[in-house]
């Protein structure tokens, strides 16, 4: 045989070997569909840089690590509902001193590490020790705590240097994650283990990460040593597929159970699909505009307001996320405690937009949009807007630019409107009402509309102050009746999420303080 | 054949061109509007926090300081540490460079071969049948967007006819076999595991073929035109007239010649190839650079970029000199030139 002929040969055995041979071997092949019963494979376009509770900013990431790590709080689920409230988790119990200086935490005894590690006052001191010392973005969550202190084994005390209301809810954020502290042992130099961090997890959840081929795959393994219940899904796996259609494909053939990457466009069409059910959660992510307050003729309430009644709520909803959304009456959505029904917020009348602006003695009045492809939904979004200020005779000029050329002119205030959007990272109205107006904010962090209103610095700052959660809501239900008069955003809707997953799939609750994430320990596929 | 003088100035020139490269990119990188300490640490990080975060990036330095160090750490070795995954960049390059590679060098050998098959078919049988086929397909090829093509493909042969998987580079279940090459189909090979070489052609098929598609359409064309010169000029004749048989006055005198443009368009095909792969990595999850440097891009992962910038450079540069190389083994004239 000649070599030419050999090698056609063995090509043509190596196609027929590989196509016959793998056609049965794994979840990803073409022959075979469905994934084992006890293993969960979400499709996800995203993928984690660092693992480490204390760098971590994105619900990404802590869709994966999350779960691995136990907190001393974490939200409660009444009835298969979700909700924004805590409850008790690595701890038993909880005090604070009527000053609202000191928090005296007493730990649960059960909770162990998988290597037997007590989950003690020790681990609770080194996991928050570490994490304002390190000061990366989930130490801000934090913004007074001063001292943690083992005081025995089980109890543990934090001193705060000025009262912060919200402190209960902010130790169920992911940086508040208990870590064992033998991760020491693993650390190079002074980098507080944080490199063994990026790539592994070491907390006392039911979760710990067991594989992770970058690019490709991440998987956690059930922590069988694990002190709660035990969870019935003994492998989760983060399959990373960028591209939406090909996410829908494999999530029709079984090979994945949860899709995340689909936009809501697709989704109506895969509902029609027997096997798969899509899930629809409102949640906080808040689609709203930023309004450069500072700026003329936008420093003018009545063109601000004229802006507000100028947009077709409807339109925009329904053209830039299907109708899947829910327009707001004030700063604080519905669903968070705080929010307040009795607010009258903005509802189309381009009459009345027409007359604030004539009341300003504005004419000719142009905009400019800056907006960028972070959103799928942005582009539609800025177009049904352009439209919308169009009918109230506003010429709106759109500027689309880059996400991060984005994020550094709303943080330098070179713009006048802007397409935002926002998520709270805590279950407090803080994440609405003092990110976002108090003027101490100005800027990326959270007041993009460079808003200032000293009454309304007095209340938010006041209700950070007071522990007594009526008493707050109080004060943030007067701010809201400010800060919704003068329009300082324009608040276009809230969204839902979207989780088109397969119909076997039980028990997935969604919170919306953790979007993105799932709550495995009580998921299982029937 | 290839003198020492010819050798040293081509490799003069070579680091020339990836200096000029290392400075253009991390200029350009550099004044794009954008902040990564922002994107480290969050959007709503307080100002301490992203000042500290500055510092730590060495963001506050003047430019041409941090330059001065990103190139001495270069000669080092040292493609300095990812902003947003904290890792070094090299080691990053590692894991997803051999991805590419191995996507990219497959689609560029069923590119190269089919290109000509079908080329020196179309020529021979010119105007009849089989050449109106090949520029069918041609055309099909060098006019299909491949993030149409690779979705279609897809639904083809993933959702109708279940014979390819859908994306990664093996089975799910399946743990990669020692990094030698970092190429799964070779180090199967050393390693003598054999369904893992399997799976790993299995899931290569897909979207190598998607990628070579258009490469090979374009490569077809040319031999075609350039191997229909060729076969008028006047020593094909004069050797049809000695008797010599069809098979080898094509392969032997006509294919040598009609090649020297093609040794050309290969050479820029794996350009092209290479930012294909961005497209088809994505539709197929194929773990590689290409989606490697979109999101290090999105993060405005400035050592990331870097990185990803010099390595594609240096494989560019590497096959120009290897075209560089060819031409010479092909046209004595060229040689002849040197001398």
């Amino acid at each position: 045989m000649s070599l030419k002929k050999l090698s056609l040969v063995v090509l043509a055995g190596l196609l027929a070997a590989s196509l016959s041979g793998c056609g049965g071997s794994g979840s990803s092949s073409g022959g075979s569909a469905k994934t084992p019963k006890d293993t969960l494979v979400i499709g996800t376009a995203f993928e984690s840089a660092t693992l480490d509770p204390a760098v971590s900013m994105d619900n990404g990431t802590w869709a994966i690590s999350y779960p691995c790590y136990d907190r001393l709080v974490k939200y409660k689920t009444d009835n298969g509902k979700a909700s924004t409230e805590v409850e008790a988790s690595l701890a038993e119990s909880w005090t604070a001193s009527p000053d609202g200086l000191t928090w005296t935490f007493k730990l649960k005894k059960d909770a162990k590490f998988p290597d037997g590690t007590p989950v003690d006052a020790k681990a609770v001191k080194f996991s928050f020790d570490r994490l304002m010392k390190m000061k990366k973005g989930p130490s801000d969550y934090f913004p007074t705590l001063k001292t943690v202190e083992a005081v025995d084994a089980t109890t543990v005390k934090f001193t705060l240097s000025k009262p912060f209301a919200p402190f209960l809810y902010t130790l169920a954020t992911s940086g508040a994650s208990v870590i064992n502290p033998k991760v020491m042992e693993k650390a190079k130099g002074d980098d507080n283990a944080t490199a063994y961090l990026a790539e592994h997890t070491m907390g006392s959840g039911a979760y710990q990460l067991s594989e992770w081929a970058r690019g490709q795959h991440v998987t956690m393994t059930a922590n069988d040593k694990y002190w709660g219940k035990k969870p019935s899904l003994k492998k989760v796996i983060f399959q990373v597929i960028k591209d939406a259609s090909a996410q829908r494909l494999q999530l029709e053939k079984g090979d994945l159970d949860i899709a995340e990457g689909i936009p809501v466009e697709q989704t109506e069409e895969l509902a029609k699909n027997k096997d798969i059910k899509v899930g629809e959660y409102p949640n906080f992510l808040v689609s709203y505009l930023y309004v450069n307050n500072q700026k003329a003729p936008l420093n003018n309430v009545k063109v601000r307001q004229a802006l507000s009644y100028a947009m077709d709520y409807k339109a925009i909803i329904d053209g830039s996320v299907k109708g899947k959304g829910v327009p707001m009456k004030g700063p604080i959505p519905k669903g968070m405690w705080g929010y307040d029904d009795s607010l009258t917020g903005y509802t189309t009348n381009v009459e009345k937009a027409k007359q604030l602006l004539a009341e300003s003695g504005q004419k000719d009045l142009t905009v400019h949009l800056l907006y960028s492809n972070y959103k799928t939904f942005w582009e539609a979004e800025a177009l049904l807007i352009q439209n919308s200020l169009q009918k109230a005779g506003i010429k709106c000029e759109l500027d689309k630019v880059a996400w991060a050329t984005l994020r550094e002119r709303v943080d330098k205030g070179n713009f006048e409107i802007c397409l935002g959007s926002w998520t709270p990272d805590f279950a407090d109205p803080y994440m609405f009402m003092n990110c976002w107006y108090d003027s101490k904010m100005f800027g990326l962090s959270g007041d993009r509309s460079f808003y200032k209103n000293d009454k309304v610095d007095q209340l938010i700052r006041q209700a950070v102050e007071v522990t007594d959660q009526k008493q707050r809501t109080d004060l943030y239900r007067q701010a809201q009746k400010i800060v919704v008069d003068e329009a300082g955003y324009i608040l276009l809707f809230q969204t839902s999420t979207i989780v088109p997953q397969r119909a076997n799939v039980k028990g997935f609750v969604y919170n919306p303080m953790l979007d993105g994430m799932f709550n495995f320990e009580d998921m299982s596929k029937s | 054949m290839f003198s020492f003088h010819y050798i040293r100035n081509q490799i003069i020139h070579l680091l020339l061109v990836l200096i000029g490269v290392s400075i253009i990119t991390f200029a350009l990188s550099h004044v794009i509007p954008g902040d990564p300490a922002r994107m480290m640490v969050g959007d709503k990080a307080s100002a301490a926090t992203l000042a500290r975060a500055r510092v730590e990036l060495g963001l506050d330095r003047p430019l041409t300081e941090q330059y001065y160090k990103y190139v001495t750490g270069l000669m080092h070795g040292d493609m300095g540490i990812s902003i947003r995954s904290q890792q070094p960049v090299s080691s990053e390059l590692k894991k997803f460079f051999p991805a590419t590679l191995e996507l990219t060098l497959s689609a560029m050998i069923l590119a190269v071969i089919f290109g000509i098959i079908l080329g020196v078919v179309a020529a021979v049988h010119r105007n009849k049948w089989p050449d109106h086929l090949c520029r069918i397909v041609s055309l099909i090829g060098v006019s299909t967007p491949l993030f149409w093509s690779g979705v279609v493909a897809l639904i083809i042969f993933y959702k109708w006819i279940p014979i390819f998987p859908a994306s990664g580079r093996l089975d799910t279940f399946m743990t990669p076999p020692p990094q030698v090459t970092g190429m799964y189909i070779l180090d199967g090979l050393f390693a003598g595991q054999m369904d893992v070489v399997l799976s790993a052609i299995h899931h290569l098929i897909l979207p190598a073929v998607c990628l070579a598609y258009v490469q090979l359409a374009i490569i077809a064309r040319q031999v075609r035109s350039s191997m229909i010169d060729v076969l008028e000029e006047d020593y094909i004749r004069t050797a049809r007239s000695c008797g010599i048989p069809t098979r080898r006055i094509l392969y032997h005198y006509a294919l040598k010649n009609a090649l020297l443009p093609t040794v050309t368009i290969a050479g820029l095909t794996l350009a092209d190839l290479l930012s294909g792969a961005i497209i088809t990595e994505t539709i197929f999850a194929w773990p590689g650079m290409g989606k490697y440097v979109v999101e290090a891009i999105t993060f405005l992962d400035f050592p990331a970029i870097m990185g990803f910038t010099m390595i594609v450079s240096c494989v560019y540069v590497f096959i120009n000199f290897i075209v560089d190389m060819l031409y010479r083994f092909l046209d004595p004239q060229i040689r002849e030139v040197d001398k």
